[in-house]
């Protein structure tokens, strides 16, 4: 694997950006002056090698791993708003790779170890917070479940095991622990390895580093459609097709390879090429509390009771839940979920009554009927996808670029997203996550 | 400085005959009934209540409302009080929060030494490497969080929900909004004021002994019209089709309650909110906000200084001043913005402002700077309605653009006018809203079944017709020559915000997230602007270009308590779960239904089973009632297998799929008459499996003539085990013909049992034993139960639990669907491939599993799971369910266990697993991978059950 | 909380109902090729636009129904309600 830190880059070529480190800031602090420009703004040109659709940890991810790892350089990211402005920004920045399929656990595995190297190979502290994960089981299903999940994982290496409701209490004492709740903890899974990170440094550090390879980063330009041509869909579109270029609100591109790195417009997204993917869209809701003093060390989450939680180094308590139950496009929101929750919480830490809630939010969230993303390339030549991601995205985003990029630059399908090809539904062969359906946090 | 109380205030909220004594970390001190926290606190000379969140530097309150940044304090159990407006409380025990050792001594503090280095985002740009120390430093980190403690053993109070439909719903009691409710009132609609202060009144609270008159008079209206008025009362939030929700905190009884309002019409008054300014010095204690001057003087009698320098760019801060030389402070100049007069810094301790640089660059002694320099609209419940607020430069703020038209606005939030004017729009706008409110009923009651009938057409829905208030000219004023906090309990400031610009995070939601302005407890509400001006300033654009964000529900925090309310989460039992749990039962939580798992020896209730009889209250099972002629096809439809044939008295069992072939539940079904079928299904599968075959019925069958009931809590079950089961419900039932010819396994028969009329008697058998399943009507279960047991007494009857059937179904070999199969499970995987009958016309799943049989490449075949029966080479050693098989000695999973139990029939471990079908062959031995780590080898059975095969003892 | 028109209840409250998704027809089973048999079970159109979906009144008339929402704004179009504005309903 080649060495990617922007250190060995910067004594290979005397020009990287300006390092990121302590003395940097004393420095400047010293000297009373602002840090340069993390990327560029540059006029969008005409032609580009590839062009990413979404400026979210996968399309920049993605970007980013071209330019590092094969050299592909001329590229432009485009995003419609500004970069991290969808899911990137709005998930609850959990990462784990305690999945049930032996695919989904090594594929999650890569993505756990490019975020543990991340701050070092990207120069930005993203503050990845290994605090443990602990997915909670209320009924004896539940608990084989978990043990399931656990025995697959320990198979492939991965730090993972049931454990009993004392030494859970021992972890987290905020849990209510005790038999007569209305859903005992029976017992849980426990991921050590898991954690929290900061989800916008991530979206930073490889927009400064892709950026600094070359790659363009074109915020507030709106893809408006896709030149494809030869297609047997209507307009040239359609399987058979190949790509020619896109159309954005600041003018055409014309590109061999463009590549939906949306979420929550992944289907609109491919329309545009003419191509129909197996995703419906939901929001899903997430809030955050005031800040407490710390006294939750552990991500907690329980399918059960469809909730998830941990707390952030500011103190903050951020929550999410299941999608809600219809498809929408409009993140406005609900009451019910923030009444749900926090039922649901207090069910789980009956302590926490006096806590307020501060903000809810929403992202969108493409759903599959297997739980799993759809990736890699499509019936049209040039135009591929990495959609589908569910409520998971966020934790895939590093290994989805490093094997999108590979994708790409090699016109092969690399061994980790296999299973994830588009074409499986057609086929029939679905991948085996489902098995676990829970929240997927 | 100091600050203290002032002679009486002709309007005045405190009663100065009513001492309320209260602790402030630890001291005693009082105030008087009627303060906040914060007016008593500053009445007792406590100006420094809080230490910022970064630097620690030492802050006091500077708006005196709900929104002060610096006013967070920790009351008793409860976090994070906003002490500026909350109101005290006899025993109150309050104390700083975020300090050590005290507030006044805080040796954070030293942070603010090294502010220059700890710029926006320097978390971002250090502690990279050696990146093994980042736990380390989070764990200091994770120190300086801001905010108060939880004490982990609060109980979780009593706190209430409530629903209401009023017509419409104010948002804001000042005057706009209780004109609002008035002429909505008077228009005939029902009216709900919130207002999220004490009382009514809005800015005429802290004004002249006139507005309050106003107040009183229009006070009164209200009452004459009942309308509801709730203070101490927030709008927290506008979802879809107006669904408002209140938080109402001063209702007896309740810590605090939840409203859930489906209101017709929403009307938005939430006045403005008056912006800080930013300069250096500006978060230091003695800047205040000419709002929180004026309240702090005027309804609480409170000092807030003794020399003042007063800038002013509007009325309030004019009032302010005139105010505060009425209470004996002296003014010392009061700067005109209006006419170029500028504030440019203030100097002095870190606690006490002692000087006041102005922009001519002369400086003024004073220990109090108050600023009025413009306001913002609280635009959170139109945000929240779709609408994104526009820029007026010459007013200096936004106002709303287009809410949608069941969303209107008024007051100070859509422009400036006389007290005659806000109340004139408001007037207007209840009209409107009550005119729109009587169109939405209209509506609604129209489109509602058996709603009673209304009268004429519908009416047209009330354009809006009101005349628009004035954007009066205000100077706009952000930022001063010098540079200050922008957000002060992030402690962002404006130099932090221009660095970040210059760093690429120029668009105002970049902005927010890198240096973390307007995420703070306030969300902004005093921030956002400063934040979106600054950026444009160092981008060079206007504030128009920049925008601004959108906040977020709820428009002030609302506690998890009171979103949780009561928590209902209703359980289901039996008739007969309280008998169990008297003769020592363990309750288990098995989904909505607490079931008995054993009566203490879930081993010996198997052994009694299979030697005497045992009784199992299996009531949750799912049961349907199908009537009709077109039950069979139904039948033949949603089952694998075949229906047409089934006799009256007999029984079949049967899968379900899911249109992709995967297993949905399974069960039995018994034909009871000609036309009447009785369906049962999984617990887990009774509400998902009713709506089921209704989506078939009603949207691909409709011409089916079925009738589908839900039976499953109408009829309780007992199952009746075991060898002399035949004796036991002979005794109960002596019409019943039981011989083994004529009652046949797999029948069913209605019959009187224990004097029961119409029970269902089911000869089937789940755990192997000779058994009967009767089905009474839940109202007799117990005596039922009860009878049982008596009349079963020589015969050895005893009960057993869920446990001890688990094991007897798995000695049997019954899969259990969910467990044995999961998500992907395929019909033919389960071993019943004879129930799949690929000659029907139709079923549901056909078709991928007619692909399914007719795949004949070998490498998918080989792979394909298949469910067996597995015994472990040592019998001794039960592998915990989950268990992987693997291949050898490699870890190449081939398949998993499913169930597992010692058998106390066999006295031997017994499971059920999956396993790939190239593996699967019976005498094959495979690895099974211990939870422990031990690899120990097992054999694939012939059959699914490992006790009785040929199934002679269910059919004796 | 959004206002679903039940054809046969009126306005409800969407926690009143389940949600079963875009409505699509089921293809004859006999004679759908595995790609038509898997198109209908798998591919949406999931438009950000007019949808015809599904609802189910769970704690109504228990009805299926098929309604058509905009999925952006959560507006009904053209709700199919029998009867008369009088209120009486089949």
């Amino acid at each position: 694997m080649a060495d990617r830190s922007l250190r060995s880059r910067r004594n290979g070529n005397g020009k990287g950006p300006e390092r990121y480190s302590a003395w940097g800031l004393l420095r400047k602090g010293l000297a009373q002056e602002n840090w340069p420009r993390a990327w560029r703004e540059v006029p969008l040109r005409d032609t580009y090698d590839a062009v990413i659709i979404g400026g979210g940890v996968h399309g920049l991810a993605t970007a980013y791993y071209l330019a590092v790892n094969h050299g592909i350089t001329n590229v432009a990211v485009v995003d419609k708003a500004y970069i991290g402005s969808g899911g990137s920004g709005r998930n609850t920045a959990i990462v784990r790779s305690n999945y049930l399929t032996p695919e989904g656990v090594a594929f999650y595995d890569r993505s756990l170890e490019l975020y543990n190297s991340m701050a070092s190979d990207l120069n930005i502290n993203v503050m990845f917070s290994e605090r443990g994960h602990l997915t909670l089981a209320h009924n004896d299903g539940a608990v084989r479940t978990m043990r399931w999940r656990a025995e697959v994982n320990k198979l492939q290496n991965i730090d993972s095991s049931v454990i009993g409701p004392d030494e859970i209490k021992k972890l987290v004492p905020s849990l209510d622990t005790t038999s007569d709740a209305r859903y005992p903890i029976m017992g849980a899974l426990y991921h050590p390895p898991g954690g929290i990170i900061r989800h916008d440094a991530v979206v930073w550090g490889y927009a400064r580093a892709a950026d600094h390879y070359g790659v363009e980063i074109h915020q507030k330009t709106e893809v408006l459609d896709i030149l494809v041509e030869g297609g047997s869909g209507p307009d040239g579109k359609g399987p058979g097709g190949k790509v020619t270029g896109v159309r954005t609100s600041k003018g055409d591109i014309s590109a061999p390879i463009v590549v939906n790195c949306t979420a929550g417009w992944a289907s609109l997204i491919a329309s545009m090429a003419g191509i129909k993917l197996p995703i419906h869209t939901r929001p899903l809701q997430a809030a955050v509390t005031e800040p407490v003093k710390v006294f939750l060390p552990a991500v907690v989450v329980s399918g059960s009771l469809h909730v998830y939680v941990s707390q952030t180094d500011r103190g903050e308590l951020v929550f999410g839940a299941a999608v809600d139950p219809f498809n929408n496009y409009n993140i406005a929101g609900s009451l019910d979920f923030t009444e749900g929750l926090a039922g649901h919480i207090l069910e789980l830490m009956p302590g926490v009554s006096k806590m307020r809630l501060l903000r809810q939010w929403a992202g969108l969230c493409d759903m599959t009927p297997d739980y799993s993303p759809v990736m890699g390339f499509t019936p049209v030549e040039g135009f591929l996808c990495d959609v589908g991601w569910g409520t998971y995205g966020f934790k895939a985003g590093p290994v989805s670029g490093e094997t999108m990029a590979e994708c790409i630059a090699t016109n092969q399908t690399p061994k980790l997203i296999a299973p994830f090809a588009l074409d499986r539904f057609p086929e029939g062969t679905l991948v085996g996550e489902k098995g676990a359906a829970s929240v997927g946090h | 400085m100091s600050t203290s109380r002032l002679s009486a205030r002709s309007g005045e909220v405190i009663d100065r005959t009513k001492t309320v004594p209260f602790t402030w970390n630890g001291r005693s001190l009082s105030g008087y009934d009627g303060d906040t926290i914060g007016s008593a606190l500053l009445a007792n000379n406590v100006r420094i209540v809080s230490r910022s969140m970064k630097y620690h530097r030492p802050r006091s309150y500077m708006s005196m409302d709900y929104w002060d940044p610096n006013a967070l304090l920790q009351v008793g159990d409860e976090p994070n009080v906003r002490s500026a407006h909350r109101r005290l409380e006899s025993g109150m025990d309050v104390s700083a929060q975020n300090v050590w050792p005290s507030v006044d001594r805080d040796i954070k503090a030293a942070n603010g030494l090294v502010g220059r280095f700890l710029t926006a985002g320097f978390y971002y740009k250090t502690f990279i490497n050696p990146q093994r120390l980042w736990p380390l430093y989070e764990k200091v980190l994770a120190t300086f969080a801001p905010g108060g403690k939880v004490d982990l053993d609060t109980p979780h109070g009593y706190y209430d929900k409530r629903y209401a439909h009023p017509d419409v719903v104010v948002a804001g009691g000042g005057p706009a909004g209780m004109a609002a409710a008035i002429s909505a009132a008077e228009a005939g609609a029902s009216v709900m004021l919130v207002e999220h202060e004490y009382g009514l009144g809005g800015h005429l609270r802290w004004g002249d002994d006139s507005d309050r008159a106003i107040v009183a008079e229009m006070s009164q209206r209200l009452i004459d019209l009942g309308v509801e008025v709730l203070v101490d009362s927030t709008v927290t939030g506008r979802y879809d089709d107006n669904w408002i929700s209140i938080a109402q905190r001063s209702h007896p009884g309740v810590i605090e309650r939840l409203i859930k309002a489906r209101a017709k019409i929403l009307v938005v008054a939430a006045g403005l909110i008056e912006r800080p300014y930013v300069f250096s010095g500006n978060d230091k204690p003695g800047v205040m906000l000419s709002g929180g001057v004026r309240r702090l003087v005027n309804m609480y009698g409170v000092r807030p200084g003794s020399r003042a320098v007063v800038l002013t760019a509007n009325e309030s801060g004019d009032q302010a001043a005139a105010d505060l030389e009425a209470a004996g402070v002296s003014v010392v100049e009061l700067v005109d913005a209006r006419n170029g007069g500028g504030v440019t810094a203030v100097e002095g301790s870190p606690s006490q402002v002692e000087s006041v640089t102005l922009a001519d660059g002369s400086t003024r002694e004073a220990d109090l700077l108050v600023t009025a320099v413009g306001w913002t609209a609280p635009t959170s419940l139109l945000n929240m309605s779709g609408d994104r607020p526009s820029y007026d430069a010459s007013a200096a703020r936004f106002f709303p653009s287009a809410p949608p038209d069941t969303v209107l606005a008024t007051g100070g939030m859509v422009g400036d006018g006389t007290l005659d004017e806000l109340v004139g729009h408001g007037t207007a706008t209840g009209q409107l809203a009550a005119a729109r409110a009587a169109v939405t009923a209209y509506r609604l009651q129209s489109t509602t079944a058996r709603a009673l009938p209304v009268d004429g057409p519908e009416p047209d829905w009330p354009s809006d017709q009101r005349a628009p208030l004035a954007h009066r000219q205000h100077p706009e004023l952000y930022r001063s020559s010098t540079h200050g906090m922008v957000d002060f309990s992030e402690d962002v400031s404006s130099k932090d915000l221009v660095a970040a610009a210059a760093e690429g995070f120029d668009s105002v939601e970049l902005l927010k997230r890198f240096t973390t302005a307007t995420m703070g407890p306030s969300q902004g509400k005093l921030e956002t602007v400063n934040t979106v001006a600054v950026l444009a300033e160092a981008r060079g654009e206007t504030i128009e270009q920049v925008g601004t964000t959108v906040w977020r529900p709820p428009y002030a925090p609302i506690s998890l308590g009171g979103l949780a309310g009561r928590i209902f989460e209703p359980v289901r039992r039996s008739p007969m779960q309280d008998w169990h749990e008297a003769h020592g039962a363990t309750p288990l939580v098995a989904g909505a239904w607490i079931r008995p798992d054993h009566y203490g020896d879930a081993a010996e209730e198997v052994r009694n089973t299979r030697r005497n009889v045992g009784i199992i209250d299996v009531s949750p099972l799912g049961k349907l009632d199908l009537q009709g002629p077109d039950v069979p096809q139904l039948l033949n439809l949603l089952y694998t297998n075949k229906w047409s044939k089934l006799p009256v008295g007999g029984v079949r069992y049967g899968i379900m799929c899911a249109e992709d072939g995967v297993v949905l539940d399974d069960g039995v079904t018994g034909r009871l008459s000609d036309n009447r079928y009785l369906m049962t299904t999984t617990s887990s599968g009774a509400a998902s499996v009713w709506e089921w075959a209704e989506n078939w019925l009603q949207t691909e069958r409709p011409s089916w003539k079925v009738d589908v009931t839900p039976v499953t809590g109408a009829y309780a079950s007992i199952n009746v085990a075991g060898p002399k089961s035949r004796e036991l419900i002979g005794r109960l039932a002596p019409e019943l013909d039981l011989d083994p010819e004529r009652f046949k396994y797999m029948q069913v028969r209605t019959a009187t049992v224990a004097g029961v009329d119409n029970c269902v008697v089911w000869r089937i058998g789940f755990t192997g034993e000779l058994s009967y399943e009767v089905h009474v009507p839940a109202g007799y279960a117990l005596h039922l139960w009860l009878q049982l047991m008596e009349q079963g007494l020589d015969l050895g009857v005893a009960p057993f639990g869920i446990e001890a059937q688990r094991i007897m179904r798995l000695e049997k070999g019954h899969f259990i669907v969910g467990q044995d199969t999961d998500g992907l499970t395929k019909a033919p995987s389960t071993g019943m491939g004879a129930l799949i009958k690929m000659d029907k016309e139709d079923f549901v799943g056909k078709p991928e599993l007619a692909w399914e049989l007719e795949n004949s490449d070998p490498d998918v075949l080989k792979r394909r799971p298949a469910v067996v029966a597995l015994q472990t080479l040592d019998p001794q050693i039960v592998p915990e369910e989950a268990s992987q098989l693997v291949r050898g000695t490699t870890t190449e999973i081939i398949g998993r266990i499913t169930s597992s139990r010692m058998s106390p029939t066999l006295g031997r471990s017994i499971c059920l697993g999956q396993i790939e079908q190239q593996y699967a062959d019976a005498g094959n031995i495979v690895t099974i991978l211990l939870t422990d780590g031990r690899r120990i080898e097992a054999e694939v059975q012939a059959h699914h059950a490992h006790y009785d095969p040929e199934g002679e003892r269910l059919r004796g | 909380m959004l206002i679903v028109p039940c054809p046969h209840c009126g306005p409800r409250n969407s926690s009143d109902l389940r949600y079963v998704g875009e409505s699509h027809s089921r293809p004859d089973p006999n004679t759908a090729t595995p790609e038509q048999w898997r198109d209908y079970l798998y591919m949406e159109d999931n438009p950000a636009d007019w949808l015809k979906e599904t609802w189910y009144c769970r704690s109504g008339c228990r009805r299926y129904f098929t309604l058509e929402r905009h999925t952006g704004s959560n507006e009904f179009r053209n709700p199919p309600i029998p009867g008369n504005k009088k209120g009486t309903k089949a």
